[in-house]
């Protein structure tokens, strides 16, 4: 074990010291840490729970939702691929020395007490939100934590169990892939059922969520009977939960410990899926795990010229979605805007339609931070393509265009048809959404020219977000005069979509010649 | 003392390696020829105790997965993947106590030497580019004086001088009585020191021959790997 305590210990000091020598990063640690904390200190000394004391219900059906969505997205990578505590330094260095594979895992399983670390303290901060809402019990908090805790610590070690008995014959692995998704789509049938009884997402998730099968229900269950300790205090399912959970880790762990393993080649294929996903992440990409591509006949280059590169992406947008444009994203992007919508209190439902677009505009903001450009951008071709550099910007982010219509179409329709909102509304609606991808668009775009090459995607990532709010400055406050004066949904949504318009058309005027050689393009 | 019996190894319905067996003797080197995807990587890796296989592989008489035999083979992956956070000095510490190695740090230094990579010591791994990392990976697995070590693809991202050091590493360690596997499809750069080859296609090893047996047949490396290559694709 020494030499397995020896990278952690090393690797531990090497990092606090790599954060002191940079001056600039040490500055940032301490600015996000500052603000946290006083975030955290103002919130605790308020008089919590005042504002809002939702009922305890609602906590104890939101920990059970939260850790349904949490298992089921790490289980169903973990049946795939096999969840992994480890790195391919450690596949290539620690795997093949003379250490037991039982010590290795043991190493494994504490570098990732490092990782429910960080998670224990992204939780740490929801702490006013929590605090805001609901009347907490004493140490309520700490269960909370425990909650993730066990969660982080149970599930690598679930999938490890399940992925060693799926991956001898693919038949295992496509059931156990069909029982995890139709638990889920039974679930959501319930909850969709329920809501549209209710129409109201609150009482949907006190109902659904709060059943006892849930409650009891093996892992999801039991995590959640641990965080529901916070506001319900010591009930039974809190204690079947704790020792449940307890029973499970302490139970694989000892099994694993101490059964001849021959785990090598199960983590193999996820620690390699791991570090592309690392990879990508830092070269600002996104990696996405195991997603299918239609290679149909009927799918055929086109255009000449600039305009064969909006034909590539088009191509690209058909070979990956499920039905012509629409994908996962469309998908999020409208469960994000209507969910958003059912969680707001009731006395802004007169406006549904305006937080539906905003909620879906801040997330198309997100994924489009990642989008189609990008990867165009670090390929040489699109630069050696004999044509204006106007003109090939404009067929470069063209197919954006065409997948934010028909994603603001498909959102509209729906938010108007379920909100009961009138033909103009949905319009407009559709107009801001297409109107802000556009901004979102060309002010990426502008970055790249002004800023060029920045070390650091976190930074350039932080600064594009920064720019992007300060040019939408405009269009936010004519939104607001025009609610004010009006009182209209469609006047606020239109102003906020035509000013959004004339912005991304400004700034794709601004942006000629990013396209002239690699080096402005960033 | 490499014994490679019947390996075979299946992913899902693919047999990437079909009933494969070799010896390396002491003081002998090795090449593992072949074509992209003929089943080179996945024998080194069940060599290395990576992969679930069938079959039997012995490395000084124990079978691969056992301590024993880890104590005493190295391993030269593909793509160097190290430590981002290690230096490269504390790489070979950390190597000197998993193979609980003493008086590890003279020959650690020389090898950092050899390598060019003596002012580098504590670079951390982030910060090296992909053929320091892989002088790093080859010097961790020198480090612990293997009586058997394989090398996958170990020149790419080499510079000339470390490539030339490399190819001198391999005939000391031949002379010191190391069985060496070098696993390729860069046929020139084995040229010079093989004294097996073993010509993968498909899964399968279609050519195991001695230099001097192929001396005593006129034919070289190249002819015969394009014509059992050549012959398996016209098939």
């Amino acid at each position: 074990m020494s030499a397995l305590l020896f990278i952690i210990r090393r690797s531990l000091k090497n990092i606090i010291k790599g954060v002191f020598k940079k001056f600039s990063t040490l500055i940032g640690y301490i600015v996000v840490i500052a603000f946290l904390a006083l975030t955290l200190i103002l919130s605790m000394s308020g008089s919590g729970g005042n504002i809002r004391s939702a009922p305890p219900e609602l906590f104890n059906g939101i920990a059970v939702l939260v850790f349904t969505i949490m298992y089921y997205t790490s289980l169903s990578v973990g049946i795939e691929k096999g969840s992994t505590y480890f790195r391919m330094a450690d596949v290539n260095f620690l795997f093949t020395s003379p250490i037991r594979p039982n010590d290795v895992l043991l190493y494994g399983f504490l570098k990732n007490i490092g990782g429910t670390f960080i998670m224990v303290i992204l939780t740490f901060f929801q702490i006013p939100n929590i605090k805001n809402n609901f009347v907490l019990q004493p140490y309520g908090i700490w269960m909370l934590l425990a909650a993730v805790a066990a969660y982080a610590l149970s599930f690598p070690l679930i999938s490890i169990i399940i992925y060693s008995w799926s991956s001898k014959e693919k038949k295992r692995r496509q059931i156990l892939k069909r029982i995890l998704n139709i638990a889920v789509l039974a679930i959501g049938a319930i909850a969709l059922i329920s809501l549209s009884q209710t129409r109201n997402l609150g009482s949907t998730i006190e109902t659904v969520f709060n059943n006892p099968v849930f409650k009891y229900f093996p892992v999801i269950g039991w995590t959640a009977s641990i965080a529901s300790y916070a506001v319900s205090g010591f009930t039974p399912e809190f204690w079947v939960g704790a020792s449940g959970m307890l029973a499970l880790i302490v139970g694989i762990s000892i099994f694993l410990y101490f059964m001849k393993l021959d785990f090598y080649e199960d983590v193999l294929v996820g620690t390699e899926y791991v570090e592309s996903a690392l990879k990508a992440k830092r070269e600002g990409k996104s990696i996405k795990f195991n997603e299918k591509i239609k290679n149909k006949e009927n799918f055929k280059l086109g255009g000449k010229g600039a305009s064969v590169i909006f034909s590539r992406q088009l191509l690209d947008i058909r070979r990956y979605s499920h039905f012509f444009f629409i994908d996962s994203t469309t998908l999020w992007i409208i469960i994000a805007g209507i969910g958003f919508r059912f969680i707001m209190p009731d006395e802004v439902h007169d406006f549904s339609m305006l937080l539906v677009v905003c909620f879906s505009v801040y997330m198309l903001l997100i994924f489009q931070m990642q989008g189609r450009l990008n990867t165009e951008l670090e390929k040489h071709y699109i630069y050696l393509i004999p044509a204006s550099s106007h003109k090939k910007l404009f067929y470069a982010t063209f197919a954006e265009h065409v997948k934010n219509l028909a994603d603001g179409v498909i959102l509209s329709v729906i938010s108007g048809l379920l909100f009961k909102s009138d033909i103009g509304t949905i319009a407009a609606c559709a107009l801001t959404y297409i109107a802000y991808g556009g901004v979102f668009v060309y002010t990426d775009v502008l970055c790249r020219k002004l800023l060029g090459k920045i070390h650091g995607k976190t930074l350039v990532f932080f600064i594009k977000l920064m720019v992007t709010l300060l040019i939408l400055i405009p269009s936010i406050v004519s939104a607001i005069v025009a609610g004010a004066v009006t009182g209209s949904e469609f006047w606020t949504i239109f102003a906020m979509g035509g000013t959004g318009l004339i912005l991304a058309l400004t700034l794709y005027i601004l942006s000629a010649g990013i396209l002239d050689n690699i080096e402005v393009a960033g | 003392m490499l014994v490679v019996k019947n390996l075979s190894k299946k992913y899902e319905k693919v047999e990437a390696v079909k009933d494969v067996s070799f010896e390396v003797y002491p003081g002998e080197i090795g090449v593992l020829l072949g074509p992209n995807g003929a089943g080179k990587s996945t024998t080194i890796k069940s060599i290395a105790g990576l992969l679930r296989f069938d079959g039997s592989i012995t490395i000084d008489g124990k079978e691969n997965k056992t301590i024993g035999a880890k104590r005493v083979f190295g391993y030269v992956p593909e793509s160097p993947a190290i430590y981002e956070s290690l230096t490269v000095w504390e790489h070979l510490e950390f190597i000197a106590r998993a193979y609980e190695l003493k008086d590890w740090a003279e020959q650690a230094e020389k090898l950092l030497v050899r390598f060019d990579m003596d002012d580098k010591k504590k670079m951390l791994g982030k910060e090296l580019s992909k053929g320091m990392q892989q002088k790093v990976s080859i010097c961790c697995a020198l480090l612990i004086n293997p009586k058997m070590i394989m090398f996958d693809e170990p020149m790419i991202g080499l510079d000339p001088k470390a490539i030339k050091e490399l190819k001198d590493i391999f005939v000391e360690l031949k002379n010191s009585g190391c069985a060496v596997l070098i696993s390729t499809h860069i046929i020139d750069s084995i040229e010079e020191v093989w004294d097996k080859v073993l010509i993968m296609n498909k899964g399968e090893i279609k050519v195991n021959r001695t230099r001097a047996e192929m001396e005593a047949s006129g034919e070289s490396l190249e002819q015969v790997f394009f014509s059992v290559t050549d012959k398996e694709e016209g098939q």
